[in-house]
């Protein structure tokens, strides 16, 4: 594999030459990835936002959102505004510090789990070897937050509310997390990056989801039901169900939550395109595609082409899976929460489990298609 | 063999539940490519139709004081205020309200009143700030409304019976186009002979 573009080190060795010591322009360097996480998390959901509304739309032959800018593309931002102006309530007797931490445990998580995802070989911002494990740890933080909005609201409804989402959350977590592990063991490593890596060789037919058709279903649905999405958005059905445990919340505090679960759905479709769909990698594999085309395979040209067709890739994977999901929302009714729980509980549980063992047994069988 | 049995049958049961979820899904995406049949209110509205039944309009001077339609109305809700005239010995209407925050917009005073001097409106945009605007006296109820094909502001949309055979949207229609079924006039004309 070439090294494609590193940017870190030619930002910090361009610094170096105009003469600022080394210590101080990685400094310089730190927090630029996390501003540009930051930002792009931002302006994803606010795309996935007008998507939403506009596909929904579409769906039920209406127009949707048209006056905020051209074909409402504003409209979330006009949303944003509107709550951010709006009036602050805390109930009287909560407890204030839990019923501020609360949204804050729920969002934050999840805009640090952005810090796995690689956009290309290089484009990610933190290379760890346990990338998967750390998304994994990081979104089970969100059932405390959860449950901490929902008891410090003092509202006997909102606790059970807050009871109900903790519950769905840890019980989707499991089956989630078993497959991802059959991922992991295919691809003998944790790093975002060597997993999607593993799926280059041939293009289109290496992609995970062929070998881990399964896994992928599960995933996505276990993924679905993290983010609180229909059909399992019983946590935050405010309009039916009234007594979710975000009902005490309003302006920002309520934007919060609403932010963190678009931000969830942005950051699941994009690690399901890539644990499944390939990632950054084309169809066609790129090496080849040069190749033919009678590049330099270290030509510079070459390397930025890839670099920004790997970031279209993803998120071209990435909003194809939202839009199925948009699809779901309008299509499916919402679950009730037996039957949630014996979804996760009693079918994708077992089914994860016999995944994850069919995986181990195909993996000493075939080492060669399942990486031995 | 019993759980084995139980097992197929789970697994059958799910291979339904995902059929029907991609049909439904197939469903929801033939959808998407439909045009939206919006109707943009403030700017466009629908004609209303022939027998529908809006604001009631009323005619002071055709009105005898009769109070039949109080006596029809579900809820006694028209307030007929008359005074007896000594002179020409004949009741003499004084005031006449409606209360549209209490009418149920049945017509039946409309329906039975001798004078005809009630009778039923295409006006459906009655909302106010307060609900006791919506008590109109005499007055109130004389006046006309707009009507919808005859305001610059507005683009007037057909109604789907108002359309012609199997056109589901009033958009584009080409002019002169004709409606399904036959035009009261031309029902009359063929009574006629
Ligand atoms: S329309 Fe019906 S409810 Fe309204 S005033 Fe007439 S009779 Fe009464
Ligand atoms: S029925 Fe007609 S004529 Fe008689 S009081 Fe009512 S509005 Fe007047």
């Amino acid at each position: 594999m070439n090294p494609g573009i590193d940017l870190q080190g030619t930002f910090i060795q361009s610094l170096k030459d105009l003469g600022i010591p080394s210590g101080a322009a990685k400094a310089i360097w730190m927090p630029l990835p996390m501003f540009l996480m930051i930002i792009g998390a931002t302006v994803g959901v606010l795309v996935v936002v007008w998507l939403e509304r506009k596909i929904s739309a579409a769906a039920q032959q209406r127009i949707g959102p048209e006056f905020a800018g051209p074909l409402g593309v504003l409209q979330p931002v006009a949303d944003g505004l509107k709550l951010v102006f709006k009036e602050d309530i805390v109930p009287a007797k909560t407890d204030r510090l839990l019923f501020t931490l609360g949204p804050i445990i729920v969002v934050i998580p999840v805009f640090l789990s952005y810090l796995i995802v690689p956009f290309g070989q290089n484009l990610v911002i933190a290379n760890i070897s346990v990338g998967v494990f750390l998304w994994i740890a990081l979104s089970s933080i969100a059932p405390i937050g959860l449950l901490m909005s929902g008891y410090s609201s003092n509202n006997k409804y909102s606790l059970l509310g807050g009871l109900r989402a903790a519950a769905q959350s840890i019980s989707y977590e499991i089956p989630l997390a078993l497959s991802v592990l059959a991922i992991a063991m295919m691809s003998n490593s944790l790093s975002t990056i060597d997993i999607v890596e593993q799926q280059s060789g041939y293009g289109i037919f290496s992609w995970n989801i062929w070998r881990q058709p399964v896994g992928f279903i599960i995933f996505w649905i276990a993924a679905l039901a993290e983010c609180e999405r229909l059909p399992f958005d019983l946590p935050e059905a405010e309009e039916e169900l009234v007594a979710g445990y975000q009902t005490e919340y309003s302006g920002m505090k309520f934007g919060l939550f609403y932010i963190g679960s678009y931000v969830n759905l942005v950051l699941s479709a994009l690690l399901v395109a890539i644990l499944y769909l390939g990632g950054w990698e084309f169809p066609i594999p790129i090496e080849m595609l040069g190749s033919w085309l009678g590049f330099n395979e270290a030509s510079p040209m070459l390397q930025v082409i890839d670099a920004s067709l790997g970031i279209t890739m993803t998120l071209l994977k990435a909003y194809f899976l939202i839009f199925i999901a948009v699809l779901l929302r309008w299509t499916l009714p919402r679950v009730r929460i037996d039957q949630l729980l014996n979804l996760g509980w009693k079918f994708l549980l077992p089914v994860s489990l016999v995944n994850l063992l069919l995986t181990a047994a195909l993996k000493l069988a075939f080492p060669g298609a399942f990486g031995g | 063999m019993k759980f084995l049995k139980q097992v197929g049958d789970y697994a059958k049961e799910t291979v339904q539940a995902a059929r029907y979820i991609g049909q439904g899904l197939s469903v929801t995406f033939d959808h998407m490519q439909r045009r939206p049949i919006t109707v943009q209110y403030p700017y466009e509205k629908l004609i209303p139709s022939e027998r529908f039944r809006g604001r009631i309009h009323f005619e002071f001077d055709k009105c005898i004081s009769c109070e039949v339609c109080v006596r029809v109305c579900p809820i006694n809700l028209p307030v007929v205020d008359w005074e007896f005239n000594k002179e020409s010995k004949k009741k003499q209407l004084k005031h006449y309200s409606i209360d549209f925050g209490v009418c149920i917009f049945c017509g039946n005073c409309v329906e039975f009143c001798p004078t005809n001097c009630l009778s039923m409106t295409e006006d459906y945009e009655l909302s106010t700030y307060d609900r006791h605007e919506l008590n109109y006296d005499n007055v109130a109820l004389g006046r006309l409304p707009y009507k919808v094909t005859q305001d610059p502001m507005v683009t007037p949309l057909r109604e789907l019976a108002y359309l012609p055979k199997g056109v589901m949207e009033p958009h584009d229609l080409p002019p002169g186009s004709v409606r399904a079924g036959q035009r009261p006039e031309e029902i009359l004309e063929q009574m006629e002979k």
